[in-house]
């Protein structure tokens, strides 16, 4: 069927290109030694080993992706590139278990745990090589343009189930989304105790007595204009609360009022 | 370039973070960089115990040059309100000071500008509050 | 007397007067250091005898029994005088078995420790905001994933240091960000006191 060969065909460009997205991080990108550093391959080969071990598959990953983009079109080609696929599933499994906080080290630089996304895509490219397999004509051959709209969808798939690229694209997504519905900005507006307390602390009443204090924030309930914050102290005397009077409403450290009271007393200030 | 002698005493931001077999989330869960440490002990993190962690916290991003202090040196830490002085002892390492940079506490008038340390639960609710999160402190060796 | 009037009481004690600062001459002339500070004497890189961290693994009255995790068995006394945080400043019996704590007090002679201060599941993480919803952050800790629960009244924001706001429609998604946070036992998902960030 034509539909089926056209499919076929198209996806020796897909996983070509994928693979030679992926030795261009390998060969050529200014960190790709850092990035095998921190990679599952390191912990397989050693560190001393793992630089020529990652630019090896790199030539790999080059020489299969600029055979299977190039005429003739070979079967065997396809069948290279998904052995490869199981390959990378078998090494995302072993660095899942082994080296859990390893980078992938796969198709970006940003260090991306394996994760489920991982294997999917590996999974993805697995079956799109079998596809390509089955392909007996060129890929550019046949409608050029469809060819080229799939290509685009299939490796905007292939970004989405890569972790390393999300900075790229999906963290400016989400920010502009946040940016146009505020999602956290319906909270009602109210003055938190915490602002309150950090009112407190730039005040002189609050420097005359700090060293006494024993405790953290106790108690606190609104009086007016006035917030009251409570807290234990240690006196010469003997056990006290410390009482202030912190401006619920403003922003005036110096009206900040203070008594300490003794345990069962009368009051001291 | 303000040259932080930790012979001389300075004045910094000190956060807090747990580690050893703590109960939680906990960004340091295990002995952390020098492999000794616990949140119930008097234990700080400092950004200059050794080229790596010098790497990632890069305090000279934010114009501090700090002298390098290996596992095991002890600082002389208070809070800039308070007169009680405690003394700690380099267990990890941190904070990520170039995340913060031109950060500013302050507490009735005395403030101090960049996380140059952080200190374990035990030391930080000894001249802290543990809910406070962050507070300015004098530093010396 | 019950809480509404010992606040009553409290009020009055501090707006009827007008005094903003306490002088060494109103509460007697002892220096600060005759006060004996447990604090003080706890050698560089020590277990500090007065503090204690670990779970509540039983709860009798107002004795906390809490396993560090070192294994070790703590009891703790809770009294009037003892602050307790949890998510926001409450009662003892707020705490539950399963809780994490830290607890600072003064040692007793019989070995439990009567608590000045006790926090419980409070953690500070530094984190990265990967997704912000309604009621809810997504954060990145070291590569984990931590849910960030948005408690309406309580959790505020603290933007380069000035001062506090439930505003949080500043945060970024991207940014690093600090949380204080009061952990939810068991699972990866915290409340939020305050974020710390830049605006």
């Amino acid at each position: 069927m034509a539909i089926v060969e056209w499919f076929a065909s198209t996806q020796q460009a897909v996983v070509g290109g994928v693979l030679l997205w992926a030795s261009w991080f390998k060969l050529v990108h200014r960190n790709a030694s850092a990035n095998a550093r921190r990679s599952v391959l390191a912990r397989i080969v050693g560190t001393e080993r793992v630089g020529a071990a990652y630019r090896a598959v790199g030539v790999v990953e080059a020489l299969l992706g600029l055979m299977l983009l190039a005429p003739p079109v070979l079967a065997v080609e396809a069948y290279a590139a998904a052995a490869l696929s199981v390959g990378m599933l078998g090494y995302l499994a072993y660095g899942k278990r082994k080296a859990p906080d390893s980078s992938c080290g796969c198709l970006g630089e940003k260090h991306a745990p394996v994760r489920v996304r991982g294997f999917l895509r590996a999974g993805l490219l697995l079956v799109l090589s079998v596809f390509a397999a089955t392909a007996t004509e060129w890929w550019p051959v046949n409608s050029p343009f469809a060819t080229v709209g799939l290509v685009i969808v299939e490796l905007a798939l292939v970004v989405a189930l890569s972790p390393e690229l999300d900075r790229r694209w999906l963290l400016p997504l989400r920010r502009w989304r946040v940016r146009r519905s505020h999602p956290l900005a319906t909270h009602a507006v109210a003055v938190p105790v915490e602002s309150t307390v950090r009112q407190l602390w730039t005040s002189a009443a609050y420097r005359s007595v700090v060293e006494q204090l024993s405790s953290d924030l106790l108690d606190h309930w609104d009086e007016g204009e006035w917030r009251l914050l409570t807290y234990a102290a240690r006196t010469p005397s003997g056990q006290a609360t410390a009482v202030f009077a912190v401006p619920r409403l403003a922003y005036e450290p110096d009206r900040v009022r203070v008594a300490l009271v003794p345990e069962e007393k009368g009051v001291l200030v | 370039m303000a040259e932080r002698d930790s012979r001389a005493p300075f004045t910094a931001e000190a956060s807090w973070f747990c580690c050893g077999a703590a109960w939680g989330p906990c960004g340091s869960a295990g002995g952390g960089a020098c492999g000794n440490c616990k949140s119930g002990s008097r234990h700080c993190a400092w950004p200059n115990t050794s080229d790596a962690c010098y790497a990632i916290t890069r305090p000279d991003r934010c114009g501090d040059d700090l002298l390098r202090r290996t596992c095991g040196h002890t600082f002389y830490v208070k809070n800039l309100c308070k007169t009680t002085e405690i003394a700690v002892k380099i267990a990890d390492c941190g904070p990520q000071t170039d995340l913060w940079c031109g950060e500013e506490s302050c507490c009735s008038g005395n403030c101090a500008t960049n996380r140059l340390l952080d200190l374990t639960p035990s030391a930080y609710s000894a001249i802290g509050s543990l809910s406070s999160g962050i507070m300015p402190v004098a530093i010396r060796s | 007397m019950d809480i509404l009037g010992r606040r009553r009481f409290l009020s009055s004690a501090v707006l009827g007067t007008t005094a903003t600062m306490v002088t060494a001459t109103t509460i007697g002339s002892v220096a600060p250091e005759a006060v004996a500070d447990p604090k003080l004497d706890v050698e560089a890189g020590a277990p500090d005898p007065n503090f204690v961290e670990g779970r509540i693994t039983g709860i009798a009255g107002g004795l906390l029994i809490v396993t560090g995790s070192d294994r070790t068995l703590n009891q703790i006394h809770l009294t009037k005088a003892t602050s307790v945080w949890k998510l926001h400043p409450t009662t003892a019996d707020a705490a539950k078995v399963g809780d994490g704590l830290y607890a600072r007090g003064v040692r007793m002679p019989d070995g439990t420790l009567a608590a000045d201060a006790v926090w419980l599941n409070i953690v500070n993480i530094q984190v990265h905001i990967t997704s912000i919803g309604r009621n809810v952050m997504h954060l990145d800790h070291h590569g984990d994933r931590i849910v960030g629960h948005v408690v309406t009244g309580t959790t505020a924001a603290v933007y380069n240091n000035t001062p506090a706001v439930s505003d949080l429609s500043l945060l970024e998604v991207g940014r690093h960000a600090q949380v204080i946070g009061a952990w939810r036992p068991d699972t990866n998902e915290v409340d939020v006191a305050t974020v710390y960030s830049a605006a």
